[in-house]
């Protein structure tokens, strides 16, 4: 017998590869007996089945000692503490599970404070996040325009408070200290009079030149030990400012994209992921779920458009490649060749403005905002361009989308970097009296308030005009041409990345410019709520990567490393070409100055600790450590990836081997019910081939 | 306590307590809510474990469920006869897996049993085209469904049986960040 079988076992293996009892279709392979009997099947089964005559009697019991853990390797073990609340049973199986255990009214009330305690946490989380501000507004707009909008509105929040927290830095240990001991020489309080004027508040001299809002009146009073003077505490406070925007900004970024490189790369094509975990199950608004349906839809059409783009692409010839190649190198050097017009534009607009004198009073103030005009113009304008551009590169839509947002990016900062550069370099030392700082600071606030003024004209004079007339005349040939307004949540987020950035230039020079910049936020918070609220309509296609919180934290990230090393350049200069005559590094003193006199005051083991962090003998061992730290990093991380690899093919494989055995052991059960059906010639015929096969 | 309701016997509430993730206040408004969609047919006096079922009509139309694409399918997964009539019991079960204090895992089997409209343990084709049909109100073609499907299972598909089992599903699921955000019902 044993050899027959051994025998039928040889024969099945051949006939199988033709044709099989057993169709190789998986819908009896489920259904075979074998397969009830195998250990995964078993693990997962108990917690799937609830029979109804079970359920009002003793409750199915391999339910409770089964848990939802039926992955994991000893899930009895664990069943006697699993709280019930988590078991995958119905109601009334947990009550019998519940009176089997015979809980003690101890533990059950114990138990039952715990999740009180959790419960009161939760409310408190909850009360304390309804208290952030603008809490209903954004749970408003996220309903009527989805979640890159609210992206939007989250991040000028997030940047108010940082705004706020610098305010509160620099009362703390730059406006405190001066006001307090300043030696005033002369002791006039601060008013109005003489040649001030409204104007001023635009142009940021005369009465406002005087005021703490500029660098010129922090001069460095009588706080003059040699470690605790005005200047070093000024200079501690800007650096802290920094410092803590550095860490803020760094960690919000890699938190963020730790969340999007744990969905892999292929987050943006997971589609597994977009259908079943697509749905939001709070929404109950119609309109809410009607726009989310789009959304669906729209990504999903996206990622189809991906693969018809991907197809095309690996058609192309290589005479086509060659040509679009070449197109794209012609093109970009378009991009560059605009990009340099651009800022000559913008060193034309800086040199005009420098000669204001003598002109009647409305045309020297436009002379005065011309850079600010200027750079506005271009960043108005290039982007449109680079879109036109962009079309004819043949990319796939996503990367026109990112390439376009790239250059714009580049062109605003770039922008920004070059004007500053420029006065830095061609700002001429006017009088003896007047303080060069105070001429950067003046530049650095007419920037802040003409974003403001930008943003206010364009919500009250563009977007409302445009959508009055899309209700009065929709049919107007106006109305046509102008199409309605859709709030581009990537340009906003860049608007304020560069208002945030001149700020952190500026702060430096003009100490208030966090506190004119938190006011300007919140204000434009309004204004654009009202933008987004009654003018616009929600934007149909939602590009993932354009609105992910990780691109607008690196996006803020690059200004303020812009900014730190605008304000380095500009600072470390070599003695002797420049002594600024006003505010706290006045009467030849310089930052590296002060600071020096501070550390040789400092006792002896101090001083030379600090000597030696601040030398190279120190910087050069921690680039290679921290070179060393990220190799064992990224190379773990490979090996990682190709044992994850390695587990899946296995995986695959061990799959295929379980169905194979299972067609076998039933094909060769119901060989052995139904005998007649076997070919009786192959089995004469062959040898038995292994006879030690079954004993 | 002093609580002076009459709905529940004491055990009986604490019994609740114990099984789901509210607290005795919250049992108690479930359920008048659940009283709210039928009052002529819901008792009031609960003490004796009355035998009352609501159809799956009447349960598909309360607001929480009502924009739901697959409020169908919850209602029937979370049913004993698997035809969407819920008892108080069940009721209660559905918004408690549902409700924000429950762990993923236990999100992560229903929301597999819900999107499982066949009801054999894997999500096979048919089911993910159920499903992206419900998703986009039909708004794609069957071609473009039947692509995106089959893209899906590729993904998912860990053990190459061109279906997804749990192991898969949850393999899937438990990489997002936003999936205990997103299956949550608040009631």
């Amino acid at each position: 017998m044993e050899e027959h079988k051994t025998v039928n076992f040889m024969r099945l293996l051949s006939d199988d590869s033709t044709h099989s009892t057993v169709s190789s279709d998986s819908c009896e392979y489920y259904q075979t007996e074998i397969f009830d009997l195998l250990p995964s099947i078993q693990a997962s089964r108990p917690e799937q089945s609830r029979k109804p005559s079970e359920a009002y009697q003793d409750g199915p019991v391999p339910g409770e000692e089964s848990v939802y853990g039926h992955l994991s390797s000893g899930p009895r073990d664990k069943a006697p503490t699993q709280p019930l609340r988590n078991m995958v049973i119905c109601i009334q199986g947990k009550r019998s599970a519940r009176e089997r255990r015979k809980m003690q009214i101890s533990e059950s009330w114990r138990r039952s404070q715990s999740i009180n305690r959790k419960r009161v946490l939760a409310q408190i989380g909850g009360a304390l996040s309804g208290l952030l501000p603008w809490q209903h507004t954004l749970h408003a707009i996220e309903g009527r325009f989805g979640v890159g909008v609210k992206a939007y509105f989250v991040f000028l929040r997030y940047l108010v408070h940082l705004n706020l927290l610098h305010c509160v830095l620099i009362c703390g240990l730059i406006l405190g200290p001066t006001l307090f001991y300043s030696i005033t020489k002369s002791s006039e309080p601060l008013k109005f009079g003489g040649n001030d004027s409204v104007l001023d508040f635009f142009l940021g001299s005369g009465y406002l030149d005087r005021s703490p809002v500029f660098y010129g009146f922090y001069t460095r009073g009588s706080l003059n030990m040699q470690c605790l003077n005005t200047p070093l505490l000024y200079l501690a406070g800007i650096l802290t400012i920094l410092f803590l925007s550095l860490i803020l900004v760094v960690r919000r970024t890699t938190v963020g994209y730790k969340h999007t490189w744990m969905l892999g790369k292929r987050y943006s094509m997971n589609v597994s992921y977009k259908i079943f975990g697509g749905w939001d199950f709070t929404i109950q608004d119609p309109a809410a779920a009607a726009l989310k349906h789009s959304f669906i839809r729209n990504d999903l059409k996206l990622f189809l458009e991906e693969q018809s783009f991907s197809r095309r692409e690996a058609q192309r010839t290589l005479g086509q490649r060659v040509r679009l190649y070449l197109l794209r190198f012609f093109l970009n050097l378009l991009v560059l060749a605009l990009l340099g017009g651009a800022f000559y534009l913008i060193y034309f607009a800086t040199k005009t403005s420098q000669d204001v004198i003598g002109h009647h009073w409305l045309v020297s103030l436009v002379l005065e905002y011309l850079p600010p005009i200027a750079i506005s113009f271009v960043n108005l304008l290039l982007p449109q361009i680079f879109r036109k551009i962009s079309s004819f590169e043949d990319y796939s839509f996503t990367m026109q989308v990112n390439a376009m947002l790239v250059r714009s990016i580049f062109l605003k900062l770039a922008s920004l970097g070059i004007y500053l550069f420029f006065i830095f370099k061609t700002t001429k030392k006017p009088h003896a009296v007047q303080c060069l700082e105070n001429l950067f600071g003046r530049e650095m606030y007419k920037l802040c308030i003409f974003n403001f003024l930008t943003a206010f004209c364009n919500a009250f004079f563009l977007n409302y005009p445009r959508k009055l007339l899309h209700e009065k005349y929709p049919s107007s040939f106006l109305a046509r041409l102008w199409g309605k307004q859709r709030f581009l949540v990537p340009f906003n987020v860049l608007d304020l990345v560069y208002s945030q950035t001149v700020s952190w230039v500026g702060v430096f020079y003009c100490p208030l410019l966090p506190l004119i910049e938190a006011v300007t936020l919140m204000a434009t918070f309004y204004i654009q709520k009202f933008s987004v609220l009654r003018c616009c309509v929600a934007e149909q296609r939602m590009f993932r990567g354009s609105i992910s919180s990780v691109l607008f934290h690196f996006m803020l990230l690059l200004g303020l490393l812009m900014a730190a090393a605008t304000l380095g350049l500009n600072l470390y200069q070599p003695e002797g070409t420049h002594m600024s005559s006003c505010g706290p590094f006045g009467n030849g003193q310089s930052v590296f100055n002060v600071t020096g006199v501070c550390v040789d005051s400092l006792p002896g083991p101090a001083q030379s600790t600090l000597r030696y962090l601040a030398s190279s003998a120190f910087a050069l061992p921690l680039i290679l450590a921290e070179i060393l730290i990220l190799t064992s990093y990224v190379s773990r991380g490979r090996a990682n990836q190709k044992a994850i690899e390695r587990l899946k093919e296995m995986l695959v494989m061990s799959s295929s081997d379980k169905r194979f055995l299972v067609k076998q052991h039933t094909t060769m059960l119901r060989r052995q019910r139904n005998p007649c059906r076997v070919r009786p010639a192959t089995i004469e015929e062959n040898q038995p081939l292994t006879p030690s096969h079954e004993n | 306590m002093g609580n002076k309701q009459t709905i529940f016997t004491d055990e009986q509430l604490d019994a609740y307590q114990d099984c789901t993730f509210f607290t005795r206040k919250e049992i108690l408004r479930l359920h008048s809510r659940y009283h709210e969609l039928a009052p002529h047919l819901v008792p009031m006096d609960y003490t004796n474990d009355p035998d009352c079922k609501l159809p799956l009509a009447l349960i598909v139309n309360m607001p929480e469920l009502n924009e739901n694409p697959f409020r169908n399918r919850i209602v029937e997964s979370f049913s004993e006869d698997g035809m969407g009539n819920l008892s108080f019991n069940e009721f209660v079960d559905m918004f408690s897996v549902l409700s924000e204090m429950a762990p993923r895992e236990l999100k992560a089997i229903y929301a597999f049993k819900i999107y499982d409209f066949n009801v054999d343990n894997y999500l096979c084709k048919e089911d993910l085209v159920k499903t992206l049909n419900r998703l986009t109100k039909e708004e794609l073609t069957p071609e473009e469904v039947v692509l995106v499907c089959e893209k899906a299972i590729e993904e998912a598909d860990l053990d190459g049986d061109n279906k997804l089992s749990y192991a898969d599903f949850e393999n899937m699921i438990t990489r997002a960040p936003d999936f205990l955000s997103t299956f949550h019902i608040r009631i």
